[in-house]
């Protein structure tokens, strides 16, 4: 993408010929909830949260990132934290944390080149704020910006030994938001971003909400409310499927538990309670216990339909579709086999199970639809940034601090922003596929169990069957539909009177397991055959961005 | 309104059900939208040690940038000089980046902001969490059953609020 726009400055760092050595730099991801961090030598970067912290026990200090494993009682704590709806506002908090984080305590820049990430569309300010502290403050000899999904999608293109054009859709699902981004040719397609305002931050205040509403106050402990929610919240397979079995008692009620809450005496973090450990009863009986039920799965679910808490925005899956229909025809396909998912909403247990079963259920049949999430969703684009400086001639695309000085921000700011960019005008022809979503109209003004919403006059078993076939369409999921047609599901719901769901659900989930590594084989044999055409492709994500 | 009379007759709260001030569509989104801010807030309770001034009790930048000799004391700045020099609140920089934006006819920030679902919003018991297919006829909370109801009528319908 530097085209024309690149230039050279004297003296900068342009004497080396292009040859495949090996920088060291540091690499930078720096999120809303926390900073990844660390030189690209390591395996592995720091996780250091991205903020601030006061406790109501420590009168004399302030905690900054990971020095609240220093602070013995993390009730109450109050957090200073640098993003607004994860963009930089608060400079004040986010200075002292960067600070630290270069520091010898984590990782010191040493004269190394950096490498940053910057979330999608960047502030201008805040990248001129951006720049001048690193360049003029920390003196950082050359610099790197780029989106955090440009790196996730370099690792993922080097890992599968991919060659630079294919196609793949990133859903980063992070603190602050969720984005979908398409890539094609190695750009991000700007028509096809989708970016959804629900992210782990409005899950965790939902969960602390309900909980308080519900149970005990916990409005001021977001900390150990944001444990809970990790330690004990999942994604439902079918909604309607877990509150039934939700809506048991005894044991039959397998979603229940009990959370012991941490009294920062012995019990650091909480945890859920072996009520067959008897051990630990006799302590566990002086803590408080939360009681978690609906609660596991209900938070999560607003990921998939954010209109459960009247935002008028849809679910994470239909925007993955909806983004890969805004893209070319000829991508469209291709885009469904290399369906990314990275952040820390992954960690969700059933997460990329329900994204899998959700887009294989909306997306045409004959399409294969592969869905990819790597062991370490939070540290994957992190991860990217030594695929980054595998980049041939990479280190030309640095900008210097001698550039930057003689150039200013505005310039390099370009450089920046244009990297991997595609900001083409769709084709007319493509709108023709978004006819296939139209049979989401004939759900329109009915509720999920096919009740009809008043002042609306279509029959109620039309609803019922539109609503089962989308769930079978792919025909793993034949079980979840049955209920959902029954007069009087929604008694059998509050009454308990359904018996072995627990079974059912079982075996749901073991097909759609098969399947799911079904299309997994094929989708490598597939690429297997595909080699020769591998090593004939040769463009790159510098390539020019035009390709209609 | 959903509401099936079967299922309450008999219930005392019917009666007063009907005499409750219905709270119009303007009450309601105000309460939604001050729901989406808390949803959003990264504190609930106020800052226990305001007066902790973050500048001073925080060590000073100490690596060994510190030491390098190309390094002078000039290019040291106080966190409060960068705050006051890039201080800009959200919407500013969502509507300089769209101004911004539409002059060089490229995609922004609030272009990419995801559609409405086609699909019909599900409902939930906003006292239980299990499904609720009945209104409160004050406020449109949804809730369950009598007992679910009679819970939102004491504590967080709107009339409270109104
Ligand atoms: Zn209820
Ligand atoms: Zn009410």
């Amino acid at each position: 993408m530097f085209k024309s726009k690149r230039r050279r400055t004297s003296g900068a760092m342009d004497s080396k010929p292009a040859k495949k050595e090996s920088i060291e730099a540091i690499i930078v991801d720096s999120g809303a909830y926390s900073i990844k961090a660390g030189l690209s030598s390591i395996k592995k970067p720091n996780v250091i949260p991205n903020c601030i912290m006061k406790a109501k026990s420590e009168r004399k200090r302030l905690f900054l990132g990971n020095q609240i494993n220093d602070c013995r009682d993390c009730s109450g704590l109050y957090f200073l934290l640098p993003c607004e709806k994860g963009y930089i506002t608060k400079w004040d908090v986010q200075k002292p944390v960067w600070d630290y984080v270069f520091s010898h305590n984590v990782c010191p820049i040493n004269e190394k080149p950096v490498i940053m990430t910057q979330p999608l569309f960047n502030f201008k300010s805040i990248q001129d704020c951006m720049d001048e502290i690193f360049f003029e403050e920390y003196e950082v000899p050359s610099m790197f910006r780029l989106n955090p999904t440009d790196l996730g999608r370099l690792k993922y293109i080097e890992d599968n030994n991919f060659t630079q054009d294919v196609p793949c859709i990133i859903v980063d699902t992070g603190y602050s938001f969720t984005n979908i981004i398409p890539y094609i040719n190695g750009n991000k397609y700007l028509r096809g971003i989708r970016r959804l305002n629900v992210g782990g931050k409005l899950l965790t205040n939902h969960m602390k909400d309900i909980i308080s509403y519900r149970q005990y106050n916990v409005m001021e402990e977001t900390f150990v409310i944001n444990q809970v929610k990790e330690d004990t919240c999942y994604v439902a397979k079918n909604i309607l499927e877990e509150l039934k079995v939700a809506a048991k008692s005894g044991s039959e009620n397998t979603i229940v538990k009990n959370y012991v809450l941490p009294d920062f005496n012995n019990i650091r973090r909480g945890y859920i309670q072996d009520s067959s450990d008897l051990s630990r009863k006799e302590y566990e009986d002086n803590c408080q216990i939360l009681r978690l039920n609906n609660e596991r799965f209900i938070v999560p679910e607003i990921l998939f339909h954010p209109s459960d808490i009247g935002m008028k925005c849809m679910g994470i899956a239909e925007a993955v579709v909806k983004s890969i229909y805004s893209c070319p025809n000829e991508y469209q396909e291709e885009l469904c086999k290399h369906i990314i998912l990275i952040g820390g909403n992954c960690n969700f247990p059933g997460f990329k199970e329900r994204m899998y079963n959700e887009l294989r259920s909306q997306l045409p049949h004959s399409w294969q639809v592969h869905v990819f999430q790597p062991k370490n969703p939070v540290s994957y684009n992190w991860e990217g940034g030594s695929s980054l400086l595998k980049v041939p001639d990479f280190k030309t695309y640095m900008v210097t601090k001698a550039e930057y000085e003689e150039l200013g921000s505005t310039i390099i700011q370009q450089r920046f922003n244009t990297w991997m960019i595609d900001n083409s005008e769709i084709k007319e022809e493509t709108r023709e596929k978004e006819e296939i979503l139209s049979y989401l109209d004939n759900l329109k003004d009915k509720s999920v169990f096919g009740k009809q919403e008043p002042g609306e006059n279509v029959s109620k078993t039309d609803s019922d069957e539109s609503d089962t076939n989308i769930q079978t369409s792919d025909g793993n999921m034949n079980n979840t539909g049955q209920n959902v047609s029954d007069e009087n599901n929604q008694d059998s719901l509050c009454h308990n009177s359904e018996t072995d769901i627990g079974s059912k659900l079982k075996k749901t989930q073991l097909k759609t397991n098969e399947n799911a590594t079904e299309t997994l084989d094929e989708f490598y044999l597939e690429e297997e055959e595909c080699e020769d055409l591998r090593n004939s492709v040769d463009l790159f994500p510098l390539g020019n961005g035009s390709y209609l | 309104m959903t509401i099936s009379k079967s299922t309450l007759r008999g219930s005392n709260r019917i009666k007063e059900n009907d005499k409750r001030r219905i709270v119009d569509e303007t009450s309601r989104k105000r309460r939604h939208r001050k729901i989406m801010e808390l949803l959003e807030s990264d504190n609930y309770h106020d800052d226990p040690h305001a007066d902790l001034v973050m500048s001073k009790k925080i060590p000073k930048f100490d690596d060994n940038l510190e030491h390098r000799n190309t390094r002078t004391k000039k290019k040291e700045r106080t966190t409060e000089y960068y705050q006051f020099k890039y201080r800009k609140n959200f919407q500013q920089l969502v509507d300089e980046d769209r101004a911004e934006a539409e002059l060089n006819k490229r995609v922004s920030y609030m272009d990419i902001q995801c559609e409405e679902s086609p699909l019909p919003p599900r409902h939930f018991c906003a006292v239980c969490g299990f499904l609720g297919q009945y209104n409160c006829l004050s406020c449109g909370t949804r809730y369950c059953s009598i007992r679910c109801m009679d819970t939102h009528m004491d504590t967080r319908c709107l009339k409270w609020a109104a």
